[in-house]
């Protein structure tokens, strides 16, 4: 076994690569339950997204209107869970799951009547790779990090952006207090509703942005139920990431090294023999919980997640 | 006026207005018309998305409630899906009651699946006295040792049940491929299923339906299995000292550790006995339906389960129903594609419309004109 | 009640909006995924997929083709039922064979066990299963006289286009410049590495320099996990990458594409999905078999037991071949194609190369 398949900047890239959807789902995970709603269904919106970018990205051929369309079908299924959990306050786990099967369903089954028999077109406007010249001929870092997608950047950009927004900015002290005690909170004029409403639908689109760049930034076609389970392994990111963001990035590339290694070790080669390659499956998912369990341990999330949350005089 | 008492999903522990142990106990008895009153209402709306399908709602709903009800055969088929739907939605419940989210079902069904499919392939002479309980046995410690992980790390270290049942649903997927596929499972088949030795017969559950009344029904003895979990389940936690401590922790962990309960113990406990459910209902599917463990056998049972569990209002009776109106979609579902040219994928939409319709019970509750006569709820006695 | 309605509008409108989106297009949809209740004489065949449903964009769906191809040719009504888990086989089976379906078809090998329950049951009924035979209780395979086994030859087809990938490495033909090809399953099941194994046998016979990669996705479903082994294998300098794994497969193709090299597409014609990417699939014509078995009650010589397709009877093969092929290449394809046919080559049906 050679550490180029443990540490290449191969490895490291597509390390990357399969962090990034997470880390999208986890980032709209964290911006939801800091301002104290639960929202599962950042799966169903990254499925919608996934699909909705290629639907717009084919009828358009426009690679902004693609993505706005994606991150708008994630907003609006995220709309729906915003209104149940906040207007109706209705059990927010089984809307968020009702949500998942209805994204499922619905992208399933609009997939099969538009391109059932073709497949989604090969000729899709996608999201192109950036080549950053700069990086190049730097040893590790060049071959890492030179070619990876548009949506890459932006999704790294949008983790430190969200990070100062939460904990730098005054709207970001509202957001975290209206999650934390949002009794307190409405008492000293933050609307409690307002924010809480803002923060699902970031959630839902930021998922959805994960989506997009998966349909559109890295296999540049549909299939059903593509994203495999990324919005839930995302939640896991954030509890790991203890609702910052950047602990969520940090957790989704842990996920995401598992991953790469899942595929870089099938080329290697223990005393002779090959690893089992169901076993290396499992790498993600182990090399997570030893990360959490080893070094994160306990996470106490926002005070006030998951409760409904009725406006003085007018319950 | 927080009606929908439920932990977070992220964590417990943290204090929050307590549900009537009344409440608890007989939400449903207290409403069944609600969740009834959700489910037509759901349908109603199921039926603007089957017209713009451009089919016909009333021929949509027919086919599915015939397929689902519509002979002696549909509807013990209909049972015979409910019933892993049954264990596992006492698996999430029971952990909801004290506080925590189990989303690891899905593999600690798994985990029982294939301890009881060990089991009944290791002894197959055995008759089925012997190896019926050893088989019982097999899978419910299955489960229960991999619901245990997940207790046993949020309580010596913390980490949240959450991450830990997330990952242990898609190690075991994987375990389970190379243990069906290239492990020390795999059956030697002429044609190559992934899947284990086939069982003893004694380890088989039999069919409890004569042929002479439903002619080959499958419906077996996992029922009595299932009743027996749910009145198990319904005793410990509503007739014993542990099942009050478990819904102490439930209800906060702090005030539960001022009480002199010890959270932590109840923790592993809880998901041990989770785990055992959820095994359980791996072994009855094992034993009554399939006779050997196929990989990937199960694909949903866990998840279903969650919405079960909630659906149910984590009430024994309650998770009954919702497991037979689930088990009614997956039946009568498969029908309505069939006879009514409804794609399965309609079904998916019209089940998550129902379920959505019912979280939102607010919004029926207006409807029913019930606004405003609800008690304010009221601290565990 | 205004909530209601606004939430009824709000979902319609969702509805809506990708309903038109569905109809103002280019793409035409294929016929309704059921036929409804099949009525008169006409014979009735009905179709139950395995849990891969009917948009697997392989065997499922290719069934699924074969039965609407009867549909519309045969005179015959057809329904289709998706099976959602594997607990449903045999009730979607059964529901068929109690309503007096002439003709009964399972897809896939997971519903071996399935088909033998069933048809012991209803030996009035007659049942096909595809990749598979009657298993009874103990695994054992049972043959029966109202179920025909339709049986493929995966190693034909893997080894056909295995040809063609040698003949473009050892000759260094477009991109393929590193004389090395490899391939990537979904699971390491036999189906699969029946593919795999052809297409590697292929590789050693017709160019023994050439270097040999295979992997898996361990997902059938996961573009973006046969992508990474897509990337990985090409890191290693793989330029022809034959996918044996349905979805995921589409990842691995797009590896391909995204790099310049050349992808081989597998069970349908590929070619589609990339065009100048995809230089030819390995076809396993699930739908051709699908039909000829309902022809085949329709004309009353249904055969009970084994049923094999293979490169004789023209049940396996090669796609569209793409223009980067040399003529050369194509060629003996082709010959190898008719040397199996003829029996004067037997590809192996075990993987080498892990």
């Amino acid at each position: 076994m050679t550490w180029e398949l443990l540490l290449g900047a191969s490895v490291f890239a597509a390390t990357l690569r399969l962090a990034i959807p997470i880390a999208l789902a986890a980032l709209g995970g964290t911006m939801t339950e800091r301002s104290g709603v639960t929202n599962i269904a950042l799966e169903g919106s990254m499925l919608v997204g996934c699909f909705f970018g290629v639907v717009a990205a084919d009828r358009t051929h426009n690679i902004w209107i693609a993505i706005a369309v994606a991150l708008f079908a994630g907003l609006l299924l995220a709309a729906l869970h915003a209104f149940a959990s906040i207007t109706l306050r209705a059990d927010q786990i089984v809307s968020g799951m009702a949500l998942n099967i209805l994204a499922l369903g619905l992208t399933t089954y609009l997939d099969y009547q538009m391109y059932g028999t073709t497949g989604t077109p090969a000729d899709l406007v996608t999201v192109p790779d950036l080549h950053l010249t700069f990086l190049d001929g730097i040893p590790y870092l060049g071959e890492a990090l030179a070619d990876q997608n548009a949506i890459v950047w932006a999704a790294l950009l949008l983790v430190v952006a969200l990070q100062a927004f939460l904990f730098r900015t005054v709207l970001g002290l509202r957001w975290r207090a209206v999650g934390e005690h949002p009794r307190a909170a409405e008492t000293v004029g933050v609307d409690v509703r307002r924010i809480r409403y803002a923060a699902v639908l970031v959630s839902g689109a930021l998922a959805a942005l994960g989506g997009a760049y998966l349909s559109l930034g890295v296999v540049h076609s549909f299939t059903d139920g593509m994203t495999g389970g990324r919005g839930f392994i995302g939640l896991a990111a954030m509890i790991f990431g203890r609702w910052t963001p950047i602990g969520a990035l940090a957790a989704s590339l842990i996920f995401g090294y598992g991953n790469a290694l899942s595929t870089s070790l099938q080329s290697a080669t223990v005393g002779g023999a090959k690893l089992p390659v169901q076993l290396l499956g499992t790498l993600p998912y182990i090399l997570t919980i030893l990360a959490v369990a080893g070094f994160v341990g306990r996470s106490r999330p926002p005070a006030a997640d998951g409760l409904p949350y009725e406006t003085e005089g007018h319950a | 006026m927080t009606q929908i008492q439920r932990p977070t999903t992220t964590g417990p522990g943290t204090e929050r207005p307590a549900p009537s142990v009344r409440q608890l106990t007989f939400q449903w008895a207290g409403g069944p018309a609600i969740p009834l009153l959700s489910v037509v209402i759901a349908l109603v709306i199921g039926a603007v998305f089957v017209l713009l399908s451009g089919n016909d709602p009333l021929r949509a709903y027919a086919a599915l409630f015939q397929g689902a009800f519509g002979t002696p055969y549909d509807i013990t088929e209909t049972i015979v899906a409910a019933i892993p739907l049954v264990l596992t939605g006492l698996a999430v419940a029971i952990a909801f009651r004290t506080g925590l989210f189990n989303i690891g079902a899905q593999g600690q069904l798994l985990v029982g699946a294939l301890a009881a499919g060990w089991a009944g392939s290791q002894w197959p002479s055995f008759p089925g006295i012997v190896l019926m309980p050893i088989v019982i046995v097999f899978g419910i410690a299955g489960g229960a040792f991999y619901g245990a992980i997940v207790g046993l790390l949020k309580a010596v270290r913390g980490v949240n049940e959450v991450i830990t049942t997330i990952m242990l649903n898609y190690t075991i997927v994987f375990v389970m491929h190379w243990l069906l596929q290239a492990g020390p499972m795999t059956a030697q088949n002429a044609l190559g299923t992934p899947a284990s030795t086939p069982i003893g017969a004694g380890a088989r559950l039999p069919v409890i339906i004569p042929n002479e009344l439903v002619l080959f029904s499958r419906l077996h003895a996992g029922i009595i299995l299932a009743a027996l979990a749910v009145a198990f389940f319904w005793f410990l936690m509503w007739r014993t000292p542990l099942g009050y401590r478990l819904r102490a922790v439930g209800l906060g962990a702090r005030a539960a550790a001022q009480a002199g309960i010890d959270p932590a113990r109840h923790m592993i406990a809880v998901m041990a006995i989770a785990g055992g459910f959820a095994g359980l209902g791996g072994m009855i599917e094992v034993s009554g339906v399939f006779g050997r463990v196929y990989d990937g056998f199960s694909s949903s049972y866990g998840f279903d389960a969650i919405a079960v569990a909630l659906l149910g209002k984590n009430s024994p009776l309650g998770i009954v129903a919702a497991a037979l109106l689930f088990g009614a979609f997956v039946h009568g579902g498969a029908y309505m594609q069939s006879h009514a040219g409804i794609s399965s994928n309609l079904v998916a939409i019209i089940q998550a419309v129902v379920l959505f319709v019912i979280a939102a019970e607010v919004l029926v509750r207006g409807l029913a004109r019930r606004r405003g006569t609800r008690k304010p709820v009221e601290a565990i006695a | 009640m205004k909530r209601i309605l606004a939430f009824s509008v709000l979902a319609a409108t969702i509805v809506a909006s990708c309903a038109s989106g569905g109809t103002s297009g280019t793409t035409t949809a294929p016929a309704a995924s059921g036929s409804g209740a099949p009525t008169g004489q006409h014979l009735k065949i009905g179709l139950v997929t395995d849990v891969g449903g009917l948009n697997d964009k392989s065997f499922n769906s290719l069934a699924d083709k074969g039965r609407q191809q009867a549909q519309a040719q045969l005179l015959v009504d057809t329904s289709v039922t998706e099976s959602k888990q594997q607990a449903d086989y045999v009730p979607n089976l059964t529901k068929y064979a109690q309503d007096k379906y002439d003709l009964v078809i399972g897809v896939g090998f997971l519903m071996q066990n399935a088909i033998w329950k069933v048809a012991t049951q209803f030996p009035n009924v007659k049942f096909a299963i595809i990749d598979g035979a009657p298993n009874d209780d103990s695994g054992a395979v049972k043959n029966l006289p109202n179920v025909a086994n339709l049986f493929f030859k995966e190693q034909e087809a893997g080894y056909v286009v295995g040809v063609i990938a040698a003949m473009m490495a050892k000759n260094k033909v477009g991109a393929a410049t590193h004389n090395t090809v490899c391939s990537m399953g979904g699971l390491p099941i036999p189906p699969v590495d029946r593919y795999i194994a052809g297409y590697q046998d292929a590789v050693k016979t017709v160019s023994p320099t050439t270097k040999i990669l295979n992997g898996y996705s361990q997902d059938f479903v996961d573009q973006q996990k046969g992508l990474e082994v897509g990337k990985s294998h090409i890191a290693q300098g793989c330029d022809i990458l034959f996918q044996v794994a349905g979805g995921s497969g589409l990842g691995y193709i797009q590896a391909a594409k995204a790099a310049g090299v050349y992808a081989i597409g597998v069970d349908a014609d590929q070619a589609a999905v990339a065009p100048g990417t995809v230089i030819t699939s390995a076809l396993k014509k699930v739908d051709q078999a699908v039909f000829q078995t309902i022809r085949a009650v329709r004309l009353g010589t249904f055969k009970a037991g084994d049923n094999f397709f293979n490169a004789a009877n023209g049940g396996v093969g090669f796609g569209t071949v793409d223009k980067i092929v040399p003529a050369d290449a194509k060629a003996a394809a082709t010959q190898a194609l008719a040397d199996i046919a003829s029996g004067k080559i037997t590809p192996k049906d075990t993987v080498q190369v892990k």
